[in-house]
Parts: C-alpha cells; structure tokens; sequence
C-alpha cells in the first residue's frame, strides 16, 4: 500500500469515559513508535484473544498526540463491547494507522464538518489537526444523532469555531436529521463555507452529496464499512465508484476510508 | 520428514526454506502487509489467485463474522493476469519472497489463455490450481467437484507449464474428497492442497434476505478447522504426493496438528487478518522444535 508507514502495536488503555447511553472515548498510550497519523487514518483493534469475535474491528482515529491516540466507541456488538469495557491499564492489540487516503487540508478556507452518530471521530481529528497547524479559517460542525441522548457534540466543543446538534425525535437541537439542518442553515445564511468534509451512516452522507453538496467547492467523505484485514489484501469493504473507464470497486480500507464523494456510484451502492 | 534438523520442504522439484506459507485470498498480492508479515520468514505465499482478465467480483456484502468464522462472498476479484504477471509477481521475486501463483479460470478457454501467459513469464515454477471456490458462477467449484474435470485440468497445467510443479487446491463440498485427491495424484498434481472454504450462508432478519447476493458464501476461520485436519488426514491415506494443509489455523497447536494428521506443509489464511504474526510464530516453533512426526499410520 502506498505512502503510510504502518505495523502492529500492543496499546495500553488509559482511560475509558462515557460519554452518552452507548458512546464511549477510549484512549490509549501512544504505544512507542507509532507512525504520525493524519485526519481520515484509521486503526484495526483485537478486542480479546478469543476467536470470538473473530476480526480487528476498524475505528477512526479521533485523536492522536505525542502521548495518546485516542477513539470514540459506540457499542453495537460483541465487539465494541468488549472494547467500550475496557480498563485502565488493559492492553490491546492495535494495528495502524491504516487507509490509503486522507481528508486534503481546507488551505485556510472556511469548512463544515457533518458527523452523523461516532461518524465524528475522524471530524474532530480534522479540525484538531488543522487548527494546529493552522490551516483552517472558521471551522462548523453539524452533528446529528437519533436523540438528545445520542448526542456527542458538548465535549468537542472548543474544537470547532461553532457546533451546531439536531435529533431525529426533536428532543435537543434542530428537529430533524444533519442533512437538513445544513441546508436550512446555509439558506438562512447562518454559515457558508467552501469545504464540505463527512463521516456517518452511508442514507446521511449519500444524502449531503445528492441535496447539498453543489453549495461547496468539495465534499470529502470517510466511508465505514465492515473489514476483514483493513489493508487492501482480502477485498472485503469494497464500494462502487465512478471512474472514467466506467465503474470500478473499492476497497473502502486501502483505496479509501477518504473519497471525493462525487466518485462514489452511490446509486449501486446498498 | 523429520522431527528433528531442517524444516525444508520439497513440493515437486521446488525446496521451500520451511512449510508455512499464507494462504491463497487473504494474502494478497503480499505487499499489503508490509509492516505486518515479515514474508521473508516465511515458506512462501500463495497468492491471490489470478483469472486471464481481471475480476470485479461480487456486488454487495461480500464479509459477514460467524462465531470463530468468517463468511465471504468475494468472488475472485483479481487484477487479472497481465497485471499479475507484469507488475504484482515480480515484485514479489525482487523482494525474495517465495511466490506460489494460485490460478483459477471461468472456462476452458480462460484456463488455455491463463496458462499460457504464465508459460510465456519464463517466471513460474509452482502454481496452485483453485479448483474449488464456491463463490464463482462458473469454474470453481463446478469444476472441483468433478474428478474427471480436475483430472483434465492439471493435466493441461502439466503440459503448458512443463516442469514446474502442480498444486491442486480441493473443495470440502463434496462426499469423498480422497477421491478428488487422487484424481489430482493421477493426472500428474504434485501436491494437494486442502481445503478451500466451505459453503454456508446468513439471513438478515431485519431485512428478511440472504445477508450475501449469491446467498451462499465461503466459510472460513477457526469453526472449519476440524473439517480440514480430517479432510488432510484423508487425503494423506489416499495419495503418496505431499500434502498441504489449510483451514481455520488459530494457532501454533493447530499448525502441529495438521503436520500429525501427515501434511507436509500448512497455509494459514483468516488468521493473519487478527494475529498477523501466527505465520511467523508457527515458522519460530518449528525452527525451535522440528516438525512433528506424522501419526497418521492408517491406509497405504
């Protein structure tokens, strides 16, 4: 795979919080020697050594600082639980930092961040990553979630010039899913940006690129997917693309997890 | 074979530095797992198994975890032959990584043009025949299961390649694989390697359809590993040519399993999806304490 220098780490869990009903920030040590990660890089965690279950799961790097990497766990199987039941001073095996493609810098132009569910991982390591090294002007999140329980956004508050919450059943935020609360914000003029970036459900992200996308000069997306070895090896985690000499399928962990999400054939996709 | 001293192992006229090798699918093309896999280490690899053109595979779920297995419904996706033998084995050759080329073909007439771009790369010495992936439309398995096909098979393999060595990899989905084996044996393979994944299948009932297109799907992993040790133990009772074992290898126990059940060789393949260094570690146990003896004293 080309460009990133990856390899398998043994990872101390330093602290595990909670953050809503299933949500959970799990961070580890920076185990010595892991490569720099960049927004959009992932990592491969074995929860147990146990064949069941079986596979690394895939998480977004939410974070990572000279002492921490740091990832946001929603439990939703065997897996995440086992992982969301992590203690201090527990040790799992990580490999990483994994994908082929990251989110481009927005080179100093203002950006909206839509994170649906812990689709906002890979969204605050972007904002954290270009406000350190100061690349980004005015920096807006939009996260969506199902209920105010749901929701993730007071803890990343500060990441991100102003962050804005909806809920499906109306009980915090806007009323009514991401997609179009960004819409109703950028008709009313209470944002405006040139960069869209976003990480969530594939209906979420399928849906900010068919209504909302042409309001911005570009829309990156980091899709999620099911893996089997996260390197491009197993073809597992494709997904259909637009290419020039027609459709092609990718693999979601090598040639992604980062796509233009103009050249995802989103019509074929289930 | 020996308990003790060298770990190398001849299969045809090639001597491999030790018998563990990755298993055709999960291995890739190899490269992948650079800063994982140390593939030097190793036996060698078998590679993603190629067809004359390459292979989109199929649409929709192709990956679905079982407890202990894997389900997949890839369905050969593969850079198909020019690419393969132009950029992706030669890189493995300059790498000195020991290379095992696994072909499979739709068709006779794929197969015929298969074999004779590998012919013409002057770079083949050993190749698996896949005769048996239960995830193709045609070819495959429809082609494994029949021992007259596998006989025609690597009997075509054996002429167009002449001298290099054939591998014929087997399919569990049958009665009698001792059968398909000997088949192999007389047409000249010089090895059998079992077993390919057996066929199974998942229901989503949410959405109350087969989670995977082609409704059946390739199991893998731990849950068959006791499917392959006694399909190895069977087929080594049956034919004198090596035999290379396969299948839901979760540890080094399992890897000196398959070695007692008479296997002269093993592949290991789901495995390094979650202990990436398993392939490593069974080459280290083996370096350290030789290759168990057969126990296997049954048949011939």
């Amino acid at each position: 795979m080309a460009g990133i220098e990856k390899g398998l780490f043994r990872a101390e869990v330093a602290g595990n919080e909670k953050l809503s009903s299933a949500c959970r920030l799990i961070r580890f040590a920076r185990p010595e020697g892991f490569p720099d990660a960049k927004p959009g890089h992932f990592v491969a965690v074995r929860v147990n050594s146990s064949p069941v279950p079986l596979l690394r799961r895939p998480y977004s790097i939410m974070d990572l600082t000279e002492t921490e990497l740091v990832l946001l766990v929603k439990v939703v199987g065997p897996g995440s639980r086992l992982l969301g039941e992590a203690e201090v001073g527990d040790w799992m095996d990580i490999a990483g930092p994994l994908g082929g493609t990251v989110f481009p810098s927005p080179d100093g132009e203002d950006a909206v961040f839509v994170g649906g569910g812990t689709g906002l991982a890979p969204m605050i390591f972007a904002a954290r990553t270009w406000k350190r090294e100061k690349d980004s002007a005015n920096t807006y999140l939009i996260h969506g979630a199902a209920t105010s329980e749901e929701l993730l956004g007071t803890f990343c508050e500060e990441d991100f010039t102003k962050v804005f919450r909806s809920t499906m059943d109306g009980s915090e935020g806007f009323n009514g899913d991401a997609v179009s609360f960004l819409q109703s914000l950028l008709k009313d003029g209470a944002i405006s940006a040139s960069k869209l970036y976003s990480c969530g459900p594939a209906g979420m992200v399928k849906s900010l690129e068919l209504k909302v996308s042409t309001r911005f000069d570009s829309h990156y997306t980091s899709l999620e997917a099911v893996m089997a070895c996260g390197v491009g090896a197993c073809r597992g985690c494709t997904v259909p693309s637009r290419e020039e000499e027609g459709r092609k399928l990718m693999a979601v962990c090598s040639d992604g997890t980062v796509f233009d999400a103009s050249q995802i054939a989103w019509e074929d996709w289930e | 074979m020996s308990t003790t001293g060298s770990i190398k192992v001849t299969i045809g006229d090639i001597l491999f530095d030790n018998p563990v090798f990755l298993a055709s699918g999960p291995a890739g093309y190899g490269e992948e797992y650079d800063g994982f896999i140390d593939l030097q280490r190793l036996g060698g690899i078998v590679t993603k198994t190629v067809t004359y053109e390459p292979k989109a595979g199929n649409p929709g779920t192709r990956l679905q975890e079982t407890p202990g297995g894997l389900l997949n419904s890839v369905g050969l996706e593969n850079v198909g032959a020019s690419v393969f033998f132009g950029e992706k084995l030669p890189r493995l050759l300059d790498r000195g990584i020991r290379p095992i080329v696994s072909l499979a073909a739709e068709d006779w007439d794929g197969y015929r043009k298969l074999l004779d771009a590998a012919a013409d790369t002057g770079m083949i010495d050993i190749v698996e025949l896949n005769l048996s992936c239960p995830n193709v439309e045609r070819g495959g398995m429809a082609v494994g299961t029949d021992p007259r096909m596998i006989s025609r098979y690597v009997g075509h393999a054996k002429d167009i390649l002449s001298g290099a060595a054939i591998i014929a990899k087997l399919t569990p989905n049958v009665q009698d694989i001792g059968r398909l084996a000997l088949a192999a044996e007389e047409a000249g393979a010089s090895a059998i390697t079992a077993i390919n994944t057996i066929v199974g299948m998942d229901i989503d009932i949410r959405v109350k359809k087969p989670v995977f297109k082609r409704k059946r799907a390739g199991l893998s992993g731990p849950a068959i590993f006791p499917v392959a040790l006694e399909a190895v133990w069977r087929i080594v009772n049956t034919v004198d040519i090596p035999v290379i074992g396969v299948g839901g290898i979760d540890s080094v126990d399992d890897a000196l399993k398959f070695f007692m059940a008479g296997a002269a060789a093993v592949q290991v393949g789901t495995a390094i999806f979650y202990d990436s260094h398993l392939p490593e570690k069974i080459v280290t146990e083996l370096e350290k304490n030789g290759i168990p003896a057969s126990i296997n004293t049954e048949g011939n």
